[in-house]
């Protein structure tokens, strides 16, 4: 079941605030409280000020915070994963220095599973040909698995928001690493899907949602490669109607100024889920100038 | 027909009933034929809560790719009929974040009245952590979404295609759709990790109370299950038991079931419930409505030999 569309503004700030747990956390749409909603909800509401349910919500992720420094999508899951990337996105300050730090060394210590010496030296004992786009390690969805556009690209936002407060050379290497991860994944027309290339010889057609998301985590990279992203995120951006590929679109536009001139999204489109409306307001804050997905 | 158990006595099998319907356009005589299909199997859902799980995969409505929404309304309007205590749609596609965005897109909305109050996405649902009976895959866990496993009836409504990987996507590699991306991502890449076959045989066992409906009025062949063209069959094919249902569509194919690696898993001791004389056949004669399917590029060896 989906969500009635929010208005712009005001309106969404309050549908979302509506919609926080009595635990501070949020769902997707209803229900218990995941991880994903919340980081984006909390986001969101640092953006807009309203500071007692960002308290709320950083509560109930500090509290969920898994031994090992990550976070699972729901609590009751035992396994940290993806979303880890997303909570390290909010600032340290409001997060906690320690418990941001360990999510952050989650984060520098989780590669796709095709880059671990294990799986490596397997496929060097089958005689099992490397593969260019296994070259750079990227970030799974869950740890065990490959790498793929999605969680790299969160990763790599992160990464680059802890780089520019507190650089390092391992920060600095898993970011170009994962950026060099999303250009060799680029489909050939430009732009990407989950991160297949190719399937069975065949190319595969680029996506809206995770176009927006590479061109977001690849800010600042000026690679021919990255233009034609960027001509086909313009392509989607007319025809697109869903929520949340749109406003991965804007980020990513924005992210390398290429946003069209009085651009107004399509009035048809459907919030389906608390992260859409989260990342709406997100998109309206970072065109305000404020830095929350970047730093 | 008898089984052999592991103490030697010949132990009967009682047949699977599986039964192919001529179909042989996406119109509105599909209600009146999903009506009778379902009336032969004598399902008793009278008071019970019937999920439908649609396969859909992509955003391309004119594409065989997706489970045509006609064919899922006229389900709903059945079980309906038929005296469900609840009717509902879920799915939780593989590759795409926003569900019901490529419902909308496949025509579910414009197709099936109130459809948003109907569906759930189960990528997005809460989860259990379950133990299948058997396992057959390396997960060491496996987290599966509510309204699924509540289901008095899980009824899988696949499309008839290839795979590249596996073979054929049928009613029991469609329970794909039942693993939370909101857990595993998307794609479920972990499913492909611990053993594609593997994963759709434990998906199998951990679901006891299905029905199969398989979509073959127009089906995919070649490099499917996204990339392929689309191929018409004109017919459904259903039954209660999954392993039977797909083996069927198998030999409609014409691609081999006993070299299908999730049917062979799921099929018992000596493939019981894919042996072609272990199925009650009702409706069409396979031979009458058999068509060969072009097989993905890398798996020649799966076309069905002539006996």
């Amino acid at each position: 079941m989906g969500l009635a569309a929010p208005a712009w503004g005001a309106m969404s700030i309050e549908f979302l605030v509506s919609r926080q747990n009595p635990d501070g956390g949020w769902p997707y749409l209803k229900g218990k409280s995941w991880t994903e909603p919340t980081a984006y909800a909390v986001l969101a509401l640092i953006a807009v000020g309203r500071m007692e349910a960002v308290a709320r919500g950083i509560q109930w992720l500090r509290s969920t915070q898994r031994p090992d420094g990550g976070w699972a999508p729901q609590t009751g899951v035992e396994d940290s994963t993806w979303v880890t990337s997303l909570v390290c996105l909010l600032p340290a300050e409001q997060l906690g220095a320690a418990v941001h730090a360990r999510g952050i060394e989650w984060i520098l210590r989780t590669t796709g599973q095709e880059s671990t010496i294990t799986f490596k030296i397997r496929e060097r004992l089958l005689g099992n040909p490397r593969s260019p786009e296994s070259q750079f390690p990227g970030w799974p969805w869950v740890p065990g698995a490959a790498a793929w556009v999605g969680p790299t690209s969160v990763a790599i936002l992160a990464l680059e928001k802890q780089n520019r407060l507190k650089s390092s050379s391992e920060i600095r290497k898993r970011i170009d690493e994962g950026q060099r991860f999303l250009l060799t994944r680029m489909c050939q027309e430009g732009g990407w899907n989950h991160g297949s290339v190719r399937a069975l010889g065949y190319e595969s057609r680029p996506y809206p949602e995770t176009t927006g998301m590479g061109l977001t985590a690849l800010r600042g990279v000026g690679v021919p490669k990255v233009d034609l992203a960027v001509n086909v995120a313009r392509g989607f951006l007319t025809d697109c109607h869903s929520a949340d590929a749109l406003n991965w679109l804007r980020l990513g536009l924005m992210a390398h100024g290429k946003m069209p001139a009085g651009y107004c999204p399509p009035e048809k489109v459907a919030y389906r889920t608390l992260p859409e409306t989260s990342l709406e307001l997100l998109v309206i804050a970072t065109e305000k100038g404020h830095g929350l997905i970047w730093g | 027909m008898v089984l052999l158990s592991s103490c030697g006595k010949e132990v009967p099998i009682v047949p699977s009933t599986v039964s192919i319907v001529r179909a042989p356009a996406y119109d509105q005589s599909v209600y009146d034929t999903m009506r009778r299909m379902l009336a032969e199997h004598q399902l008793d859902v009278r008071g019970k809560s019937v999920l439908l799980k649609p396969n859909l995969v992509e955003f391309e409505p004119e594409s065989s790719i997706n489970t045509n929404p006609m064919l899922v309304h006229a389900a709903f309007e059945a079980f309906r009929a038929m005296g469900a205590g609840s009717v509902r749609i879920a799915e939780g596609p593989g590759h795409r974040r926003n569900t019901l965005d490529l419902a909308d897109a496949a025509g579910y909305f414009k197709t099936i009245p109130g459809f948003e109050d109907l569906f759930t996405d189960l990528n997005l649902d809460d989860v259990t952590r379950i133990q299948p009976t058997r396992q057959f895959s390396r997960l060491e866990k496996l987290y599966l979404p509510h309204t699924a496993l509540g289901a008095d009836l899980l009824v899988s409504m696949a499309k008839m295609k290839t795979h590249h990987w596996t073979g054929a996507t049928l009613s029991m590699k469609n329970l794909f759709g039942t693993v939370p991306s909101g857990i595993y991502g998307w794609p479920k890449n972990v499913l492909h990790w611990a053993g594609i076959n593997e994963c759709i045989a434990d998906l199998h066992k951990a679901f006891p109370r299905q029905f199969a409906i398989v979509d073959g009025i127009v089906g995919m062949e070649g490099n499917g299950p996204i990339q392929g063209v689309p191929k018409h069959v004109g017919v459904l094919v259903a039954g209660s038991d999954p392993v039977s249902v797909d083996a069927t569509c198998c030999r409609i194919m014409q691609i081999d079931p006993f070299k299908i690696g999730y049917l062979r898993l799921s099929s018992g001791e000596v493939r019981s419930h894919i042996t072609e004389g272990n199925i009650r056949q009702i409706g069409e004669a396979i031979e009458a409505v058999a068509t060969p399917f072009e097989l993905p590029p890398d798996l020649p060896a799966l076309r069905l030999e002539k006996a």
